[in-house]
């Protein structure tokens, strides 16, 4: 087998597409570019994918991961060229690199990813105060709540997951720059961060409202 | 707008229905075309994308160098919400413009049950619901086509022109036609006029209707020269040569049927007397198979898709539909795309081909004889002998299956509970069949799925009427004793949604108010069972003086003006009625295929006949084959 990682942006009317559903968008996107991809035995074969982390429905990805198994060696200009040709608008692919065989899943080696959220100026609820952040990252614990698969809430501490915390401009609401681990150890969501930052602050948002970009995975 | 649709789109389920930028989508230039129509769907993305009808216009319309035809489909409930809170337009897919820059909206009327969301796309386009309000006011024509529109009656008052019959034979000539008006900057009503002029199109506010005492109809008349008193459906007649969509869109979320669709043939001759479609889709027209392999290679070079499945309504009929699913697995398996087949006629032979196209056999065999006894299945036309179904399972259940879907009607007319407990005993049989084949026993299961028969317009059961609900709900609980029993899974429809089914498809144009009321009083996507609510219906009928019992439970006679009269499906009337006396005798008439013409009319008003594969008109029925 030949094992490539392809590096891809999913942008505007692609970012609603759900993981599984990009699944299925690759595998016909590597159907009609003709490319020679693997399937796995069975009953019912699927496409030798391997992601590093989904992105959730309404995000934005500018540098996302995705390892590939061919049945046949493919230049990696081609691959890109042809991929690039046959993809539905807004997903891109920007690099093709080899793997080698033995070499661990995405998934496993990723720890973080980097985000941009912005929020609107019509949906802020106030100006940041002073030293918001260093504040709000001096805090020994960032307690949050989340949803488990049971329906019963779980308190987490969220401090360790997050890395960066920059406001990075406030001009036209604001937008902030997120660091966060991410994989099976710790994962933090940027709507979860941002949502304790500016519960730190004594206001509230909707998340809804928040416009995520995943830039890149570490 | 498009920075306030994102934001909503955030704010919903499946955001993926409203966001377009599907593979193969086309977006023309808005400006630089003459006319821009919408085709709108009344119900979900995933339903609609699913429907093959809305290929063949979209790739046939955006042909056109002149027009572009762009989607929109039914709003989930959690979008109609965050649409009515932020006050923005329904809006198309491609361009995300609202439907009232369009010039012309299309609706399909697929099934009576998206009547509401019909009035509610409508109004979130800020487009007034009924045609009245909307002459001389600068909006779209509102169009619409489909099957139900073979008894448009109940949404007369809310369309501007039904086209009856396929609309690839319609819509350029209606798209031709609008450009010439508006080139001589006709008014609203001699646009009307001109339209009305085509065959196959209907424009109800050119017809008027007088009714009798008793609330039948004594006359519908059209009052205006040039304005046909019967209108003929339209008809492809070269299949082969028709337009097929070879770029079919690709849908970026799941769909209900998520794979290409090639279309082997049109129409069915089996003449069963309950069903609609057997005569609004006459007469057979089959493709020839090198076109259909042609069509099939382009398709999934430009789709991607893993699957193609042979669509028609009994594909199983097409004459060269073994050698055509060898040619396909000979060309595209290796690929590793299958082959499906949708529906499939109650014979060994349908098994033989399931058995190719489907190398694991995990999923269920779906088999319909309609009714439990010989009998009941003689009345319907329905050509089905117990020994053919005893055949086909045994065969299924020999090549691995272990899990059949019966398929059955209750309420037909003449049915007794003999015939009721004659399901039970056909499910049994099989059961045991099973039981004699199948090795591990613990999968085997026999699914009974029931729902009501709903008397419909242009069918040898139109003057029928339907059972009470009191009565299917009976019919329903005594067939769920009979079926307790391990390995047999019973399942049966509500009987409420095909009360307002019956109501609605042989309803006239007095229920505009009602359907109206109805979905004030919040009735949307009628057809999800999720949503449906009879008591919002029957608050709607009885604030507009509405009896549908009067509509769902009446026997018409024969001689009776029925609302759908002027609408014609090419089959004559008299030929209905011989089919429901001989019904009613229990005398079986054979498929016109194998070269026997029964005389339903419609190859000489239609000047069009039946076509087979390889020029032929007539050829053995396959399932005297054995």
């Amino acid at each position: 087998m030949f094992r490539y990682r392809i590096q891809y942006s999913k942008r505007g009317s692609a970012c609603y597409i759900s993981h599984l559903d990009l699944i299925r968008a690759l595998e016909r996107a590597f159907r009609r570019a003709g490319l020679p991809i693997a399937f796995s035995e069975g009953f019912n074969p699927h496409p030798r994918f391997s992601f590093a982390a989904p992105l959730p429905v309404g995000v934005e990805g500018l540098a996302e991961v995705l390892e590939v198994e061919m049945k046949e060696p493919v230049d990696h200009q081609v691959l890109a060229e042809r991929l690039n040709g046959a993809l539905p608008p807004g997903l891109v692919v920007l690099e093709v690199a080899d793997v080698p065989d033995n070499a661990p899943s995405p998934m496993a080696v990723l720890t973080g990813a980097g985000y941009i959220v912005h929020l609107d100026e019509d949906d802020l609820p106030g100006p940041l105060p002073a030293e918001a952040v260093r504040h709000f990252l001096s805090q020994e614990k960032i307690q949050v709540t989340r949803k488990g698969k049971d329906d019963k809430e779980k308190v987490r501490d969220i401090r360790p997951g997050i890395l960066k915390l920059n406001v990075l401009s406030q001009v036209n609401g604001l937008t902030i720059q997120l660091d966060l681990k991410t994989g099976s150890t710790m994962n933090v969501r940027p709507e979860e961060a941002v949502d304790a930052f500016f519960r730190y602050t004594g206001m509230s948002i909707d998340k809804a409202d928040l416009q995520i970009i995943r830039s890149g995975l570490f | 707008m498009e920075k306030q649709l994102e934001k909503i789109l955030r704010r919903v389920q499946k955001p993926g229905r409203y966001s377009g930028g599907e593979w193969n989508m086309v977006r023309k230039d808005w400006h630089s075309m003459c006319v821009k129509m919408a085709f709108a769907f009344p119900d979900v993305y995933e339903v609609g994308m699913s429907h093959l009808g809305l290929q063949i216009l979209y790739g046939m319309v955006n042909d056109r160098e002149d027009a572009l035809l762009e989607r929109v489909f039914a709003p989930w409930p959690d979008m109609e919400e965050q649409l009515r809170k932020t006050g923005l337009p329904l809006t198309s897919l491609e361009s995300r413009r609202p439907l009232r820059d369009f010039d012309i909206i299309g609706f399909t009327l697929q099934y009576e049950l998206s009547f509401t969301n019909i009035l509610n796309m409508l109004d979130l386009a800020g487009i007034p619901l009924r045609s009245a309000d909307r002459k001389g006011g600068n909006y779209p024509l509102v169009v619409a086509g489909g099957p139900c529109s073979f008894n448009p009656e109940p949404m007369a008052d809310f369309i501007d022109v039904f086209v009856i019959g396929e609309g690839e034979d319609a819509l350029n000539d209606l798209l031709d036609a609008y450009l010439a008006s508006r080139r001589s900057s006709e008014g609203w009503e001699d646009l009307l006029l001109r339209l009305a002029g085509f065959d196959g199109i209907y424009v109800p506010v050119l017809y008027r209707v007088e009714y009798n005492d008793d609330r039948t109809i004594k006359a519908l008349t059209s009052g205006s020269e040039g304005v046909p008193a019967l209108v003929h459906k339209r008809v492809v007649t070269d299949m082969d040569a028709a337009f097929f969509p070879t770029r079919m869109v690709v849908p970026a979320i799941e769909t209900v049927h998520d794979r290409a669709m090639l279309e082997v043939q049109r129409g069915c001759t089996r003449g069963c007397r309950f069903c609609q479609a057997g005569v609004i889709y006459r007469p057979v027209r089959e493709k020839e198979p090198e076109t259909l392999l042609r069509h099939a290679g382009e398709l999934l070079g430009s789709t991607g898709w893993g699957e193609i499945s042979l669509t028609s309504l009994s594909t199983s009929d097409y004459s060269r539909v073994s050698s055509l699913i060898s040619e396909l697995i000979k060309r595209h398996g290796p690929a590793g795309v299958n082959v499906s087949l949708p529906s499939l006629r109650v014979d060994a032979f349908s098994v033989d081909l399931a058995k190719e196209v489907q190398k694991v056999r995990r999923s269920s065999l779906t088999f319909a004889p309609e009714a439990g006894t010989q009998r009941l299945r003689d009345v319907i036309n329905k050509g089905v002998t117990e020994d053919n179904l005893m055949d086909a399972v045994g065969a299924a259940f020999s090549a691995g299956w272990q899990s059949i879907k019966l398929y059955f009607m209750i309420g037909l007319p003449t049915e007794t509970d003999d015939d009721i407990r004659g399901i039970a005993n056909l499910a049994r049989r099989v059961l045991d069949k099973g039981r004699m084949l199948v090795r591990v026993k613990g999968r085997l299961k026999v699914t009974v799925s029931v729902s009501s028969f709903v008397p419909k317009s242009h069918t040898a059961f139109q003057w029928e009427p339907q059972n009470s609900m009191a009565e299917l709900k009976r019919k329903q609980l005594l067939l769920r004793d009979l079926l307790r029993s391990r390995g047999l899974v019973f399942k049966w429809h509500d009987t409420r949604s095909s009360f307002l089914e019956a109501v609605l498809s042989r309803g006239d144009r007095r229920l505009a108010g009602a359907i109206e009321a109805a979905w004030r009083n919040g009735a949307r996507f009628d057809g999800w069972s999720e949503f449906f609510d009879l008591g919002k219906w029957l608050k709607a009928f009885e604030s507009t003086g509405i009896d549908p019992e009067g509509y769902a439970y009446r026997r018409y006679q024969y001689d009776d003006v029925l609302p759908w009269d002027h609408i014609g499906a090419g089959v004559s009337k008299k030929y209905l009625v011989r089919e429901h006396r001989r019904s009613l005798e229990g005398a079986i008439t054979p498929d016109c295929r194998g070269g026997q013409c029964p005389g339903c009319g419609l190859c000489a008003t239609l000047e069009v006949k039946p076509y087979l594969a390889g020029g032929e008109t007539v050829v053995p029925i396959p399932d005297t084959i054995q």
